[in-house]
Order: structure tokens, then C-alpha cells, then sequence
């Protein structure tokens, strides 16, 4: 870690995902935001995903638990911030670890680009989770859950 | 463990007077007089956030002659970016998969 970065925003970190896809934008934005093709990609290599709940609309919520290699559950939820068709989708992962990510769809004719950056950001994340739980016990709880999700290696 | 270390370092930045503790180390060390300034609360009660912060290890006291100051260590805060970049491996494994599917999509539209 440099120097700036030290005296930069404490704990926050962004990191950022980029990839061209064979396959025009809409269709790869219709693979981001339907249930049905969403959970056929969704988690790391070897997961699966069952969708409980996905309301896509700012403010919507998106439950989903991912099931593991191993048999191991664990449980998503994702608040939409903003969803811009085809361009744009904003959210916030509510559960730990908590972040926003923003995805951006790039038209490149017959080919897209999508762009993914994950902002976890533990100054603010941590007061925002306090507003919304109201004490810092739920916080705590989400840190617990942090630890939990680490000790499981995802 | 890192894991038992993110707990706390975490733990340390949920509190708004540890946080901005750690943004003002930041710029360089501080005595905990200094530190004590700009907050409306008693010097013990900061020095309370202080010894929370040296247990977290994000602060480091040191002695030099009569004055106790107190230094930003970035250690665990580099951890918690160790462990921010484990997520992009997970994401490009994502959107492997995102790959595969959308050529599975388009074969299935175009026989």
C-alpha cells in the first residue's frame, strides 16, 4: 500500500471487473436481469443459484441463496439502486460483505463490454448499515457473518 | 488468522470518532492531547477510542520523552484490501460463466 492510498479513504476499496462478450448488449444485459437466466451464471465456478424473490426496480429487492460445491448455502440480498435498460444496473449487497456494485453495459455493435466495479467501503458501509438496523448490534451481527463467509473460503 | 483480525478491524471502523481518530493519524502521527482537540468529549473518553484502536492494531503508541504519540498502522487496512481483491477473482469466474451461457443463448437462437 502507498502512501496515498493510506491516507485516502480508510478501508475502501474498488475493484473493478471487465469483459467483451460475442453477444449483443441487450442480450447480455436480459442475461443480467432476468431470474431465470441470471441464476444459470450467477457464484464462482462449481455454484449454483436459487432465486427466492427479484423485483428489478430501484429499491427492489433481489433474494437469492447461493448453493456451494459442497452442499454449503449462503444466503444474497441485493437492493437495486438504479436500473437504466440496457445500459446500467446499480446495487447494494445488504448482507456481508457489504458493497455497491455498478455494472455497465457497453453497445460494440454485435459484441458488448460489460464493466463491473465493486465499491466496499467500510467507513460509510458501516454507517449506513447502522442507520438501517438501527444499533450497532445488527452491524456486529453483519461482521460475525463476515468472518463466517471468510472461514468458508468464498 | 486474518479473519479473526478483519473482525476486528472492522469492529474498530463501525465507531465515528474511531474513524475520523484514524483519518486524522492519517496525515501524520499525533499526540493524544492533539487527538483530544477537535472532539466535544473528554480526554479519557478518547483515550478509551485510542486503546480500542491499539487493541484493533490500527494504532500504534509510542513514547518520546513525555509525550505519548500515537501513529496509524496500515497493516490490518491493507488486509481488508487483500481481502477486497479475493472478490474480483470471484467476479471474472462470474463472468466466465456469464460468457458460456450467453454462447449457449445464441446457439440455442440460431440452430
Amino acid at each position: 500500500m502507498n502512501k496515498s492510498e493510506k491516507a485516502g479513504d480508510l478501508a475502501a476499496r474498488e475493484i473493478t471487473v471487465t469483459r467483451e462478450f460475442g453477444a449483443p448488449r441487450e442480450l447480455v444485459f436480459a442475461a443480467w436481469t432476468d431470474p431465470v437466466h441470471v441464476s444459470k451464471w450467477w457464484g464462482p465456478k462449481g455454484f449454483t443459484t436459487t432465486t427466492t424473490r427479484m423485483e428489478m426496480r430501484p429499491g427492489g429487492v433481489w433474494e437469492l441463496v447461493m448453493h456451494g460445491p459442497d452442499g454449503t448455502d449462503y444466503p444474497s440480498k441485493i437492493v437495486f439502486v438504479e436500473i437504466v435498460k440496457p445500459e446500467r444496473v446499480v446495487y447494494d449487497h445488504v448482507l456481508a460483505p457489504l458493497f455497491r456494485s455498478t455494472s455497465i453495459f457497453e453497445d460494440l455493435g454485435p459484441r458488448s463490454r460489460l464493466t463491473v466495479t465493486l465499491r466496499f467501503e467500510s467507513a460509510k458501509v458501516c454507517e449506513q448499515a447502522v442507520r438501517q438496523h438501527g444499533a450497532l448490534k445488527g452491524l456486529q451481527e453483519m461482521v460475525v457473518r463476515l468472518a463466517e463467509h471468510m472461514g468458508k473460503g468464498i | 488468522m486474518v479473519v479473526d483480525s478483519l473482525t476486528v478491524t472492522f469492529a474498530a471502523l463501525t465507531d465515528p470518532t474511531r474513524r475520523s481518530i484514524l483519518q486524522r493519524l492519517a496525515s501524520g502521527p499525533a499526540t493524544v492531547n492533539e487527538l483530544a482537540g477537535p472532539y466535544r468529549m473528554s480526554q479519557q473518553a478518547v483515550s478509551k477510542h485510542l486503546s480500542y484502536l491499539v487493541r484493533a492494531r490500527l494504532v500504534e503508541k509510542r513514547r518520546e520523552g513525555r509525550r505519548h504519540f500515537c501513529r496509524l498502522r496500515a497493516a490490518p487496512i491493507r488486509d481488508v484490501a487483500d481481502w477486497a481483491d479475493r472478490y474480483k477473482a470471484i467476479w471474472e469466474q462470474k463472468l466466465d460463466r456469464l460468457d458460456a451461457y450467453l454462447k449457449e443463448l445464441q446457439k440455442k437462437e440460431k440452430p
